[in-house]
């Protein structure tokens, strides 16, 4: 994956258990900052290490830890420079789902190469909604229900998140929220 | 063809559109107008919501025919929207998007859901956008590969000093063996057993020995060391690597008339000086040629530029090596800066080569020039002072210097400087066994006393020690007594900066025999 989705990890394990854990964690793979920088595809082994290495100080299972980092990203990039265009996805839960594959067209313009993931609203009613997620990827379920989860907080909802089907390519999410204001 | 697409369709592309019957009232929307006008509603005079820029709205929109550019703002909010009016049978499609630019990204009311799937204005924005973020990442990235540098850099500047640390104190004890074994094999060396033994011991020493050179070059510390060498003898020897410097389409002349005078250098760094004027000479000769090499011992002054500069005034004995070509000769201009350390006339070049020549060539006391004619060649001068008449750098005169230092009996007087007691007294035990006169001295300080009561004829003095270190104690003995003759001892070749032209240097753990040849050369 990308070399952005590493830094944002970092900055993770930096939040969760400091500069030293990540150092460590940097040792132990033998990686430095050239396996960070920001536009570089990075062969998804090394991603999921750097995730199970992680999971390892986190104290969680990688599927905890995948989900933890789904979670941590959209707060990641509702800060700094990319905060303008999460805002601009979307400002509600179900707008922002609506819009993330043109956020990903963007993103595939700006980082050739990147295998982005295509979400579908399949039923959308007041605190109800059915979310289609395919990606030629295998094992992210974790993450993307970690994502949806985080994208709950950004709005202020809350509510659960179930896994209706597993299909070859694609995984149905239902998401019953209400907003806490 | 006619397509005819359902509000909801139509929205979805367009999600500000405005549809204006003929009665000139909105009789459609998208729902972005719905969503950020809240105040338009259908059945409304387009004129009450909206101004078109440059035109009487209901004049335009009366009179329009076929498609037309349109820039509309509302009357009561700030909202731009611009697009292409589309007149047909029933009124016009305001086929418009919101203008939106990238700073109303972070504080606009509007996102995506605004805007067409297929807006260009957005997909490039939101481009822009990202394109920041990543460089905003990349300059953070740029910064911490640098500080990852620099920190490698740090580290291995630190092992390398610890190594060269550790080298240098190995070193001393290697030297205490060593002179002691020395010790032991002049008293009871006749012994076989004893002599045997010490043998061992020595062998050991010197694999010892072998190691910390290693760990030296590792660690990047000098280990050649310089010493008087003739110069004839060095060219003569190494002859087999020169004639391969130049190649086979040139040949190589010699005439070495120095007469195996000496000049105080570095092996290595004195091959190497040759070998960069041969590389030189033999660039200006593509086509091939010959190469005259030759030595001769010159009196007057060493330096090329005829600087008469006090410190070298004195230095009237220098040998003389001259490397010409037959090449095609240099330029004023490139003649001028032949010798810049970034310098190369060659697209290929380090530049390098020259630099370090001039580098040696002052280091020992001497200087290196180019003389050139176009078409005709080039030719080297490469002077260096001759042992013998290296004098210090300033003669300062002293009653106890015009004294004569050899003692009563005609023995050499040597003052002998070195902080580790086993050493000192394994040195003095050799030195006066060899018929010396030695005065020994436990630091710098003592052994500045020491130069203020007598006189001496050699300066033997370590390099590392607490307090006054050895070549500071080596300049002020010139100055002191400027007929010294000073042989530095170190396990580390000190900086080139801190020593003078025609100081001897020996390499601990050193051998008495090279001591001896030193002190007697
Ligand atoms: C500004 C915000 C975002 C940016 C810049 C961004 C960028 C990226 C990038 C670079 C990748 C990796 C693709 C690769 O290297 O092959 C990715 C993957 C992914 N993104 Fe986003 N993303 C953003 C927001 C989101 C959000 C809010 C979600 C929430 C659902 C999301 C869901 C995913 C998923 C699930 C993947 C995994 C790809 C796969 O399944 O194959 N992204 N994104």
């Amino acid at each position: 994956m990308y070399g952005m989705i590493h830094r944002a990890m970092r900055q993770m394990v930096h939040e969760e258990l400091g500069e030293e854990a990540w150092l460590a964690l940097e040792q132990k793979l033998e990686i430095g900052p050239t396996e960070l920088l920001t536009g570089m595809v990075y062969d998804d082994a090394l991603t999921l290490e750097i995730v199970s290495e992680a999971a390892a100080r986190l104290n969680l299972s990688v599927d905890q830890t995948l989900e933890a980092f789904g979670q941590y990203w959209v707060r990641f990039a509702g800060q700094g420079s990319l905060s303008s265009i999460m805002k601009f996805t979307g400002q509600n839960l179900a707008s922002f789902i609506a819009n993330l594959d043109r956020l990903h067209l963007a993103v595939g313009s700006a980082m050739p190469g990147a295998r982005l993931p295509a979400f579908a609203t399949l039923e959308s009613a007041p605190g109800h909604l059915v979310v289609e997620y395919r990606s030629d990827r295998v094992g992210l379920e974790p993450f993307v229900k970690g994502l949806l989860q985080g994208l709950m907080d950004r709005f202020h909802a809350c509510g659960e998140i179930h896994v209706v089907h597993r299909g070859e390519k694609s995984i149905l999410f239902d998401i019953r929220y209400q907003d806490k204001d | 063809m006619l397509l005819s697409f359902s509000e909801k369709q139509i929205g979805a592309l367009l999600p500000a559109f405005l549809h204006i019957d003929k009665q000139l009232n909105i009789s459609a929307m998208g729902p972005g107008i719905l969503r950020h006008l809240p105040h338009v509603r259908i059945g409304m005079p387009c004129a009450e919501a909206f101004n078109i820029v440059n035109y009487d709205t209901a004049q335009f929109l009366q009179e329009g025919v076929n498609v037309q550019p349109v820039s509309l703002i509302a009357r009561d909010i700030d909202v731009h929207l611009s697009g292409a009016a589309i007149f047909h049978e029933a009124g016009c499609l305001l086929a418009v998007r919101f203008a939106i630019t990238e700073e109303m990204f972070a504080d606009s009311s509007m996102d995506l859901s605004d805007f067409g799937h297929a807006d260009p204005v957005i997909l490039s924005t939101m481009l822009i956008v990202l394109q920041r973020a990543m460089l905003e990442e990349s300059q953070a990235n740029a910064i911490e590969l640098a500080h990852a540098r620099q920190r490698s850099t740090d580290l291995l500047e630190r092992t390398s000093r610890v190594a060269g640390y550790m080298a240098h104190d190995f070193n001393n004890l290697l030297s205490v063996i060593r002179l002691n074994t020395d010790r032991l094999s002049r008293q009871f060396g006749k012994d076989e057993k004893i002599g045997k033994l010490v043998e061992i011991i020595q062998e050991m020493a010197a694999r010892g020995s072998e190691i910390t050179q290693s760990l030296m070059t590792l660690s990047l510390q000098r280990t050649d060391m310089r010493q008087p060498l003739s110069v004839d003898q060095v060219i003569h020897d190494n002859m087999g690597i020169l004639d391969s410097v130049v190649g086979p389409n040139i040949s190589l002349k010699l005439t070495l008339n120095a007469n195996d005078r000496k000049c105080v250098v570095s092996y290595s760094d004195f091959l190497n000086a040759l070998i960069n004027l041969l590389i030189n000479a033999r660039e200006a000769m593509p086509m091939g040629g010959q190469i005259a090499l030759s030595s001769s011992v010159g009196v007057g002054l060493i330096k090329g530029d005829g600087d008469t500069d006090a410190d070298m005034a004195q230095s009237d004995s220098y040998i003389a090596i001259q490397i010409a070509d037959t090449g095609v000769g240099m330029s004023d201009a490139l003649l001028s800066r032949a010798f810049e350390p970034q310098f190369s006339s060659k697209p290929n070049g380090t530049g390098l080569g020259l630099a370090s020549v001039r580098n040696f060539a002052v280091e020992t006391g001497g200087d290196v020039w180019l003389e050139s004619a176009e078409g005709k060649g080039t030719t080297a001068y490469l002077h260096l002072p001759i042992l013998k008449t290296v004098a210090p750098l300033v003669a300062v005169s002293s009653a106890v210097a015009h004294a004569g230092a050899s003692d009563a009996l005609g023995k050499k007087r040597i003052l002998l400087v070195e902080d580790e007691p086993y050493a000192l007294e394994a040195l003095v035990e050799m030195l006066e066994a060899e018929g010396y006169a030695v005065t020994p001295c436990a630091s710098g300080e003592e052994a500045l006393i020491a130069l203020g009561q007598d006189a001496y004829d050699v300066l033997l003095t370590d390099v590392v020690m607490p307090g006054q270190n050895g070549t500071e104690v080596a300049r002020d003995a010139c100055i002191a007594q400027p007929s010294i003759k000073v042989i530095l001892m170190s396990g580390y070749v000190p900086d080139s900066a801190a020593l003078q032209p025609g100081w001897l240097f020996l390499h601990k753990p050193m051998e008495s025999a090279k001591l001896l040849q030193l002190i007697s050369a």
